[in-house]
């Protein structure tokens, strides 16, 4: 019994000890866990994968550096996907912030196709296979504007160039061209996209976010305005689960990889609160005993 | 006239943000999409260049004046104009006037983006599961029914996510995803109903000059 009450009353400096121990012994080795693949994320990779030859996906890039471990292995997985598929690619920004952790992605994928390329044909090339629209202040521009014309919201993409200029983005004109917009963000951007773009000009909406603010999406999930969910760093291993065995792509999992990280931290903050809890009841039953 | 005039504007601004819903024709159309993207695009550009002057006479003003704290201004003054230069003259990776690269040296403005705030962002943000560790730890009680129920679902959700999950049960991870599905969408489901109704109520009583203390001042 005074092991627990001990255990119940421990420093916060122990309580930090313990948990940062178990987040980083699993990362120091890190191991690739299996996942089973859920509703939500199997629905988003069957709608991009589903998408026609003559349309184009747009990937809203924006999460930043607070949501980057949990979101960015989405937005690299949906990158994979997106070109293994030779699907055409868009990526933008609503915020400033996330443009520079937009362009990390872009570039590593890029490098990674680029990598083991054995012709022009099987390269990604930038204006051909897709294009980094940037950022277009303020957010109901964008939101509502390229369901008009693309090209008129961003006149120039990221790097400084005439979007009007882009062979990709001669083939696109306004949300008519887009198979799916994906947003993966770390705020409630997802839901921007559902209230203004889908509802105004019908676009297919997905979203990727974090698991801390999933119980916000669900509804519109479930009536069908987000075509499918990643929730979390889960969500992330899971559509890295769908790529890795549908594509035959054998690249780094880092979502999958974190997997064991998070578990640790779950089961320790677990047992902290049961602990917690035992402590609590033992105190409270003698508090109850004493005359 | 001082107060009228601005009453007048979101009067005649949020009505013609509303009719673009209901009027489908073409001509009206184009012209909504002209107001939103040169007007509120423009009126934007002001606002980016009003919100930094102001930025930095707040802490201008806090350094003179030596407020509290007043010397991490220096910190945000020095970041702005050496991330402004580098950006506006170096481009996004020494492409421009700026040489940002010498002697192997990288400082352009992805590199100070990656290699300082991403750093300082994440770890802001990793504090917070220490801090919730032992806060959970301290208050997380089973003190009444609800307690003792949001306890449980909040254990199930935790373990649902797992992998581990599939391990100890298969229906484990379903379950985890019927608690998020049903009883949190029902909820959710009427705040947001609320929220929304609310909503419209503040914003037509903003717009018919109902409620009008965001003028600021008194009535």
């Amino acid at each position: 019994m005074k092991i627990i009450e001990k255990l119940s009353r421990l420093d916060r400096r122990i309580v930090y000890l313990v948990l940062a121990a178990a987040v980083l012994l699993p990362l120091v080795i890190p191991s690739v866990q299996k996942v089973r693949v859920m509703t939500p994320v199997a629905k988003l990779f069957k709608a991009v994968d589903a998408t026609p030859d003559d349309r184009i996906i747009i990937l809203d890039f924006d999460y930043d550096p607070q949501t980057l471990p949990e979101i960015e292995p989405m937005g690299i997985a949906l990158l994979r996907h997106a070109f293994k598929r030779k699907i055409k690619v868009a990526v933008l920004s609503l915020y400033v912030q996330p443009l520079g952790l937009a362009k990390k992605a872009l570039d590593q994928v890029t490098e990674e196709f680029n990598g083991r390329a054995e012709s022009r044909e099987d390269s990604i090339i930038y204006g051909r296979d897709y294009v980094f629209l940037g950022w277009q202040p303020p957010p109901i521009v964008p939101l509502l504007g390229m369901g008009i014309s693309i090209t008129n919201v961003y006149t120039r993409d990221y790097y400084g160039l005439r979007t009007d200029s882009l062979p990709l983005m001669l083939k696109v004109k306004n949300f008519n061209d887009v198979g799916i917009l994906v947003s993966l963000s770390g705020s409630t951007a997802p839901l921007y996209w559902v209230s203004y773009s889908q509802t105004r000009f019908g676009v297919a909406v997905g979203a990727g976010i974090t698991a801390v603010s999933a119980s916000e999406f669900y509804q519109y999930y479930q009536t069908g305005q987000f075509s499918g969910l990643m929730i979390g760093m889960k969500g992330a291993a899971e559509y890295e689960e769908l790529v890795e065995s549908n594509l035959l792509l054998k690249d780094r999992r880092k979502a999958s990889e974190a997997l064991g990280s998070l578990t640790a931290a779950h089961l320790t903050m677990i047992a902290f609160i049961v602990i917690g809890n035992v402590g609590y009841f033992i105190r409270r039953r003698r508090e109850r005993r004493q005359p | 006239m001082k107060r009228r005039f601005p009453l007048m504007l979101v009067f005649i601004l949020g009505i013609l943000g509303i009719m673009p819903y209901f009027v489908p024709h073409g001509g009206y159309q184009n012209f909504d999409n002209a107001l939103r993207n040169d007007f509120i695009r423009i009126l934007s550009a002001f606002a980016i260049i009003l919100g930094l002057v102001s930025l930095m006479r707040v802490h201008h003003d806090k350094i003179r004046r030596k407020r509290e704290n007043w010397q991490y201004s220096y910190v945000l003054i020095i970041g702005f104009v050496v991330s402004g230069v580098i950006g506006l003259l170096g481009g996004i990776k020494g492409e421009m006037f700026l040489p940002t690269n010498v002697a192997g040296f990288h400082f352009d403005i992805q590199t100070l983006y990656l290699n300082i705030i991403v750093p300082l962002g994440s770890t802001m943000f990793a504090l917070l599961a220490f801090f919730m560790a032992s806060a959970s730890y301290r208050a997380f009680r089973a003190r009444s029914v609800e307690s003792s129920l949001l306890l449980s679902a909040a254990f199930v959700i935790m373990i649902g996510v797992l992998p581990l999950a599939d391990r100890i049960s298969t229906h484990l991870p379903s379950f985890a995803q019927w608690i998020m599905d049903i009883p949190n969408v029902a909820a959710k489901r009427g705040i947001t109903f609320g929220i929304a109704l609310g909503g419209i109520a503040t914003s037509l009583k903003i717009i018919l000059g109902i409620e009008r203390s965001w003028l600021g001042g008194k009535e």
